[in-house]
């Protein structure tokens, strides 16, 4: 009996070499192309404190509901101006995410500035906005007796939080509304 | 090989298979129980209120699960038999067929629990795995991959049956497209959206799509006893697919500030993707040609032939999604995620159901009960239409919500009856789960005493 190993071969490695070069045309090259994109004019690098929050927002997976990209659409323009490649210099991993559940997040920032709002919706969204379905992060807060000197407080309205007691934000919260309040849009075309 | 000697091989083909098929079964009903979870935080966000069962960790758990430790176990277990089965020789080195399982779930497992303690490597879909886990994982694929090409290569005879050049093909590149997609040098910033475009796409497309294609190549002629319809169009749909699919997966990003020719590169090559698409699906529909009456009676064939019929649905739809038009509107919807139900359950889960109802009982010689097949049947093909029926209205009226510029919590509340169906259909696929995965029981906990006269009369 003859072994047919040619045509095994030929098969795995036409298969192989054809799809390797793909690899690296469709993915590869583009990818070191656009990672080395400049940062937007007026980009700043991320504060040690958005950067830990840019974490959380990754562990609590924020990105499977909330995107971070604008797009040259009319329907998009209430979230900023259009996204540009070089707004994307210092967000490694990438979070343009592909759901929208919830509104886009890249100006959220100048959107909604309030660190306060921040925390309570956090804390509880639907003691905010009585129709929305993001999840409560409760974990990200302590609840107290008394607050410390020092503790961020966090007025959550009556009902939302157990009655006598105050809801402090954890060093989690805070770095993450740190990122939050980051999340701004470096105006385009302004002359230096 | 002597008679005891293939006695031998045949049952510890039925050993090895059995073990990829349940394993595969034990993550299906973990993943998707998760899935339903998930669908009932639509409806109830304060449903189960902890860092170890929200959404945001969860979600990635439900779709790794699903993908990895339940599809691609399945599915590369039955790509080792089918090697065996069609290349008339003994499994080749079975102990790293072995560790090949143990590896995959090694990873599942390291996998899940890394992401419900929030270490992910960055929200991206299908690979948030931590790096070192899904270095486990690949392992674990290149193992089966020297297995199946091994066996093949014992072959007796020369050419090399279709259904194995897909699931080789599958094998080889999905092991190139983890290790590219592992480098982290070039996916800074955008270079990482790139990337992503890449790989989310191609984990589904070069990977399932291969797998599920060339098991079906195996199990359709086998229970309806004739030849695939043509060798041609399934070397034509092998080539095209190997070619244009790599090309399209930035059109997840359309509008987004990637290179816009690569955007619409993208759209062109997924309206070629019709040529695969169409000579796949036709081929093996065409094979079940005037024998409806064996579909109608058999309780493997009607997954396989709803399975066809999705994935030239489920195909077409990705085309005419990817048109700009459409993604204006449809893009971050909710349709998106019916789409990839559609395509990874109405295409490649019932498949793989079929495949395991064709291949597990030749293996163990021990069939399930025709009545609860056709339950599971009929509960996983009406749930996955309604979700993805539900969803595609839902999602359709999110994109026009958002068009009309109404305030974005309006479209939440538009949305949201359509996710109370959805949370439904989950449910019904979830109960057909269950069933599932009594019959796998069924056959293999018996294998020990059905085996012997089976094995001998086939």
């Amino acid at each position: 009996m003859n072994r047919p190993m040619d045509r095994l071969w030929v098969l795995m490695t036409a298969s192989f070499v054809i799809y390797a070069l793909l690899a690296i045309v469709m993915g590869v090259i583009p990818g070191i192309v656009l990672s080395d994109t400049k940062p937007t004019p007026g980009l700043s690098p991320l504060s040690a404190s958005a950067a830990r929050g840019r974490d959380v927002y990754v562990s609590e997976g924020c990105s499977y509901c909330h995107t971070q990209q604008v797009r040259p659409l009319a329907q998009d323009l209430v979230f900023g101006r259009p996204s540009t490649r070089g707004d994307y210099a210092y967000s490694t991993p990438q979070l343009l995410g592909t759901e929208r559940t919830g509104p886009d997040l890249t100006n959220i920032g100048k959107r909604q500035p309030s660190a306060v709002w921040n925390y309570i919706h956090l804390y509880e969204p639907r003691s905010l906005v009585s129709a929305s379905i993001m999840p409560a992060y409760p974990w990200l807060f302590s609840v107290k007796a008394h607050a410390d000197p020092g503790d961020v407080t966090v007025p959550v309205p009556p009902g939302y939080a157990p009655a006598n007691t105050v809801v402090v934000a954890g060093s989690n919260a805070i770095d993450l509304v740190a990122y939050l309040q980051s999340l701004k849009q470096p105006q385009l075309g302004s002359a230096k | 090989m002597d008679v005891a000697g293939s006695q031998r091989e045949a049952r510890e083909q039925a050993t090895l298979l059995s073990a990829f098929v349940g394993s595969a079964t034990v993550w299906l009903l973990i993943a998707t129980a998760i899935g339903v979870l998930l669908s009932f935080k639509f409806p109830f966000p304060d449903l189960a209120t902890s860092p170890y069962l929200s959404f945001g960790r969860l979600r990635a758990i439900h779709t790794n699960g699903t993908f990895y430790a339940f599809a691609s176990v399945a599915l590369s277990g039955m790509a080792i038999y089918v090697a065996a089965r069609s290349s008339g020789a003994a499994v080749f080195a079975k102990p790293v067929a072995w560790v090949s399982l143990a590896l995959f779930n090694l990873a599942a497992i390291l996998g899940t629990i890394t992401l419900d303690l929030g270490m992910s490597d960055g929200s991206q879909e299908y690979r948030e795995w931590l790096w070192w886990v899904r270095v486990i994982f690949l392992i674990g694929a290149i193992c089966s991959a020297y297995v199946v090409a091994g066996t093949i290569a014992n072959r007796v005879e020369r050419p090399i049956y279709i259904a194995n050049w897909y699931t080789l093909g599958a094998f080889t590149f999905t092991t190139i497209l983890w290790i590219v997609a592992l480098i982290p040098t070039y996916q800074i910033g955008l270079g990482g959206v790139t990337l992503q475009a890449f790989y989310m796409h191609n984990a589904v497309g070069m990977w399932f799509t291969f797998l599920a294609l060339g098991v079906t190549y195996y199990a359709l002629p086998k229970l309806l006893n004739r030849p695939i319809y043509s060798y041609s169009l399934g070397v034509l749909a092998f080539w095209t697919n190997l070619v244009f699919y790599p090309i399209i997966g930035s059109h997840h990003y359309e509008f987004s500030p990637l290179p816009w020719w690569l955007q619409t590169l993208a759209i062109v090559f997924s309206v070629g993707m019709l040529i695969p698409v169409f000579a796949g699906s036709a081929n093996l529909i065409l094979t079940t040609r005037g024998r409806w009456e064996i579909v109608r009676r058999s309780y493997a064939l009607p997954f396989l032939a709803a399975g066809v019929v999705y994935y030239f649905v489920g195909s077409t739809q990705g085309t005419f999604e990817a048109l700009r038009t459409a993604q204006a509107y449809w893009h971050f919807t909710s349709f998106t995620v019916g789409h990839s139900h559609a395509t990874m359950y109405g295409f490649i889960t019932l498949i793989t159901f079929g495949a395991v109802y064709a291949l597990l009982p030749l293996a163990t010689g021990q069939q399930p009960s025709i009545l609860l097949t056709g339950v599971h049947f009929w509960f996983a093909l009406l749930g996955v239409t309604l979700y993805v029926v539900v969803l595609s209205v839902g999602g359709t009226i999110q994109g026009i919500d958002w068009a009309s510029g109404n305030p974005f919590i309006s479209s939440v509340e538009a949305a949201a009856p359509f996710w109370l169906a959805r949370a439904l259909g989950g449910s019904m696929m979830f109960v057909s789960h269950l069933l599932f995965a009594y019959n796998v029981y069924v056959m293999v906990a018996a294998k020990r005493t059905a085996f012997e006269p089976k094995a001998q009369a086939a």
